[in-house]
């Protein structure tokens, strides 16, 4: 089959009109991964809470993992199944770590996943959000190291891909809480779980996601449907546990005697929201002169083309437009051809060299 | 390992290309620490008559 390999990317924490809340991108990445026929993205665009879907046209990768294989690291190799284990965060409460752990039970119960075994670390994460997260939300962990270890315990029992629950502030009342849920902020809990993920993938290097614990909150009556996933139920670990269920492996390169699915150098496009094109993937997609498809897509920051006047680099109004380039990319269209006016093609002029 | 948040800003010279200046941000970020997550957040146009940009980075670091 015909396929235009191409990485989706939906920045965490920046508030994007499209993708900023609770798997809100989910769709967009069903339309792009059908043009391509072959999309890479990661959690942030598929976890919607509960709700998730898989695809075979799409690789579910960790956001470190994905810049690592735009700067062509690693590949990813398919598999039919992960064997997934847990960690929680030991601040998760006993009523809330067992809403999660039946969560666990019934996804493998209903959904046939291999989930097979869960750790609790022996410190708490300690969650930090930084407190100006209004334009870009950020933080960090205090306790990085009981994070790692216990994902190696997980390793060494036999598992495949892990699955993080970090316990977070109850702030349910916070404004920023409020403004997200709303539809007009930035979801100011997205930073911190990046950084968590990012260290499994870091120093495990094993495919990971990210569901944050939190306690029930109030109703809100002026819910946004984009956030409205977030709502159902006690816990958002289906939708990691889906998406991790077939994730692909983690290949790093070079690699002998490996079966590749995806080699980093099959890759022909980047789709970006317009304003975020500072992210290591996308400059790493500038250094191979990879397409990138910057979509409008209203979001917090303000890193344009106008300061890298990248030629290859195609701005469009919508997903829809993404998805015209990207098929008439995989099918060897000439995108002038489609445009008008269409301009006559031009004369060189040359000179030869006088070799007597 | 200790994580910090940082926030910093880095002069981009005309003479480092577009194509190079990832590795460029990386190696200015790996003197500070091993880097977890970053990204360019901002970018002032030619903040002197070399053409020299000035880039705001966020950046999770570890040490």
């Amino acid at each position: 089959m015909e396929i235009s390999p191409t990485v989706f990317i939906v920045p965490t924490g920046i508030g994007c009109e499209v993708g900023g809340f609770a798997g809100d991108a989910l769709p967009t990445a069903k339309l792009l991964a059908s043009a391509s026929g072959c999309l890479i993205t990661h959690p942030n665009v598929m976890n919607g809470g509960t709700l998730s879907e898989k695809d075979k046209n799409i690789f579910y990768v960790e956001g470190y993992s994905l810049d690592r294989l735009a700067k062509g690291e690693i590949a990813l190799k398919k598999v039919k199944q992960q064997k997934i284990g847990i960690i929680f965060d030991s601040a998760i409460e006993s009523e809330i770590l067992v809403r999660h752990l039946q969560v666990a039970d019934a996804c493998v119960s209903t959904l046939g996943i291999n989930v097979h075994s869960y750790v609790v670390t022996k410190k708490p994460l300690n969650i930090v959000i930084d407190s100006d997260s209004s334009k870009m939300s950020g933080g960090i962990i205090e306790n990085p190291d009981t994070l790692i270890d216990a994902g190696k315990c997980l390793l060494e029992k036999g598992v495949t891909a892990i699955a993080i629950v970090a316990k977070f502030p109850d702030d349910s009342d916070s404004s920023e809480t409020n403004i997200y849920r709303e539809g007009k902020g930035v979801d100011p809990i997205s930073g911190v779980e990046a950084v968590i993920s990012h260290l499994i993938s870091k120093f495990l290097k094993v495919p990971c996601a990210h569901a944050p614990a939190l306690n029930p909150i109030e109703l809100n009556e002026n819910l946004d449907p984009r956030a409205a996933a977030e709502e159902i139920g006690y816990t958002f670990l289906p939708s990691v546990l889906i998406g991790l269920s077939n994730a692909p492996n983690i290949v790093e390169l070079p690699a002998e005697n490996e079966l590749i699915s995806l080699h980093p150098d099959q890759i022909e496009s980047i789709v970006v929201p317009n304003g975020a094109l500072g992210g290591e993937a996308v400059l790493a997609g500038i250094e191979k002169g990879l397409n990138i498809i910057s979509v409008k897509n209203q979001n917090t920051l303000k890193v344009t083309n106008e300061f890298y006047e990248y030629p290859n680099l195609f701005e469009v109004d919508n997903y829809l437009e993404a998805a015209g380039i990207i098929i008439a990319i995989k099918k060897g269209i000439n995108l002038k051809s489609i445009k008008r006016p269409l301009k006559k093609i031009q004369e060189c002029s040359y000179q030869i060299n006088n070799m007597e | 390992m200790k994580l910090s948040s940082v926030d910093f800003y880095l002069n981009w010279p005309v003479s480092i290309k577009l194509k190079n200046l990832r590795k460029f941000i990386i190696a200015n970020l790996e003197k500070k620490g091993d880097v977890i997550r970053w990204s360019i957040v901002d970018i002032q146009d030619s903040i002197d008559s070399f053409g020299t940009k000035k880039l705001k980075i966020k950046a999770v670091l570890a040490n």
